[in-house]
């Protein structure tokens, strides 16, 4: 991008864009965490996420006030206004994503404490999961870069996410019917699978607003073919 | 042509409609092909970097360039389907439809009665009574009537700079125009009375067109309903300032809002 006349303008879009790069990468470990402990059951795995994201939060505030500031301060305009506007949107669902590892975290002790979790397809959550972290990566590396083309991909892979999220659904429902005691622990489970599910959608979305900073289209509640001829 | 310079407000009625107009100081050419609408009831601002024109091109809307020798407008400029830069125009008659504020307050050194009266005479013959009663109503269009009504008689120069200039604002409105120019009316003033100005710009155009020069590109995103982005004597971009300002069209004009130029 262009340099601005200011370059403390320049420093401070510079700084708080990547205040959301870190805050972006600690969400992306609080999500491959809360899959570990999962996939092991190890409760003090699930303990150390719902530690660290007390760290997410304090990032989403910290971010929000700097982005006052260089509003109040610095009357920004057409692709910076997009930026400030973008970047708040977009740390606004990082905290939601890492708010879905929490919750990761809390269903995989309450699955523990039920003691029945060698019996569930937990593992099979996995894939899921890997695609949703995969994804959230992809979209922050897609705002690092500002890449349309990148995050027009995401939100096709998204959809991948979804079916994969039905598919489980489907299975879970066989289980239960099955055994009857897996009831309880396998809803916990789908609460996870939708946690999964969710962090998708906010890769997702983050895509949605590469495209609004670079193309000045807000693409959000759009069909994908509107939008591919918007990015054009 | 270019193709920026052919968007109009659709939807609007225009007070000015400005075709293929050019500039010349002596040889230099200040404006090329500008062709721009003014929409009425609205406030247009005119934005670039120094020396772009926009101040050139308010001032061929009331041919203000004609006290100045070796400088000629060509083209069309249609107020109300007038072309304004007939030579048969009558000038006084022109500057009465299309009033002039200038960016340092230009007060009379008389009373500030006689500064809104003076010129309301050159146009009208009205009574001390319809007199009265137009001062009054000017003075209060330009927000500064109950600042002022206790000393009607003191000379116009006592007021602060702020008030100067919105009796000047009154002054231009005293003769009932069409469209009120306005050239950088807030540049050498402090802020309160920056934003009065703002304010007052707001009120008017529910009965006036507003065209307005400023350098302060927040104040023309505050009060305008078009920009239009000049430079080098060329139109750039006109559109709604909203548009402008959250998504311009051309990358000159997003660099020059964003603070990227040059």
């Amino acid at each position: 991008m262009d340099k601005h006349i200011s370059s403390q303008f320049d420093a401070e879009l510079a700084g708080v864009s990547s205040r959301v790069l870190e805050l972006g990468g600690l969400v992306e470990s609080q999500i491959r965490h809360a899959v570990y402990a999962l996939s092991q059951f190890s409760v003090e795995v699930a303990d150390q996420v719902i530690a660290t994201e007390k760290q997410v939060n304090a990032m989403e505030v910290d971010i929000d006030r700097e982005l006052s500031s260089i509003i109040a301060r610095r009357q920004p305009t057409a692709r910076d206004l997009r930026l400030l506007m973008a970047i708040s949107k977009i740390t606004g669902n990082l905290e939601r994503a890492g708010d879905e590892s929490e919750r990761i975290a809390r269903m995989v002790k309450l699955i523990v404490d039920q003691g029945i979790t060698r019996s569930l397809p937990a593992s099979e959550l996995r894939i899921a999961a890997d695609m949703a972290s995969g994804l959230l990566r992809k979209a922050l590396d897609a705002f690092a870069r500002l890449d349309v083309q990148t995050a027009l991909v995401i939100l096709k892979e998204d959809d991948l996410i979804d079916a994969e999220f039905d598919g489980f659904l489907r299975k879970l429902v066989t289980y239960m019917m099955e055994d009857p005691r897996t009831i309880s622990a396998s809803l916990d489970l789908l609460f996870v699978a939708k946690a999964i599910e969710r962090i998708g959608d906010h890769a997702k979305n983050i895509a949605e607003f590469i495209i609004y900073v670079v193309k000045g289209a807000d693409v959000r509640h759009t069909a994908m073919a509107d939008i591919e001829s918007a990015v054009k | 042509m270019n193709p920026a310079n052919q968007l109009t407000p659709s939807g609007v009625k225009n007070a000015i409609e400005i075709r293929g107009l050019d500039f010349f100081y002596g040889t230099f050419k200040g404006l090329k092909g500008i062709n721009l609408d003014i929409a009425e009831h609205k406030v247009t601002a005119f934005i670039g970097p120094s020396g772009c024109g926009k101040s050139t091109l308010l001032r061929t809307l009331n041919r203000m360039y004609s006290l100045y020798p070796g400088q000629r407008a060509e083209g069309q400029i249609n107020l109300y389907g007038e072309n304004v830069l007939d030579p048969k125009q009558d000038l006084n008659l022109l500057r009465a439809r299309v009033g002039m504020v200038f960016q340092k307050p230009t007060p009379f050194p008389m009373s500030i009665y006689d500064n809104i009266a003076f010129g309301v005479k050159l146009y009208e013959n009205l009574s001390r009574s319809e007199m009265d009663d137009r001062v009054e109503w000017a003075l209060s269009k330009a927000a500064i009537w109950n600042e002022v009504k206790d000393k009607l008689g003191q000379s116009g120069l006592s007021l602060s700079g702020g008030q100067q200039q919105r009796l000047c604002i009154a002054r231009t409105v005293a003769v009932k125009p069409k469209v009120i120019l306005l050239d950088e009316p807030t540049s050498a003033l402090d802020p309160i009375s920056t934003a009065k100005v703002e304010e007052l710009v707001h009120e008017l155009k529910n009965d006036y067109t507003v065209a307005i020069v400023t350098h302060n590109m927040q104040q023309a995103a505050r009060v305008s309903d078009y920009t239009a982005y000049m430079y080098l004597g060329e139109l750039i971009e006109f559109g709604q300032t909203e548009q402008i300002f959250m998504k311009p069209a051309r990358q000159e004009t997003e660099d020059y809002i964003t603070g990227r130029f040059g």
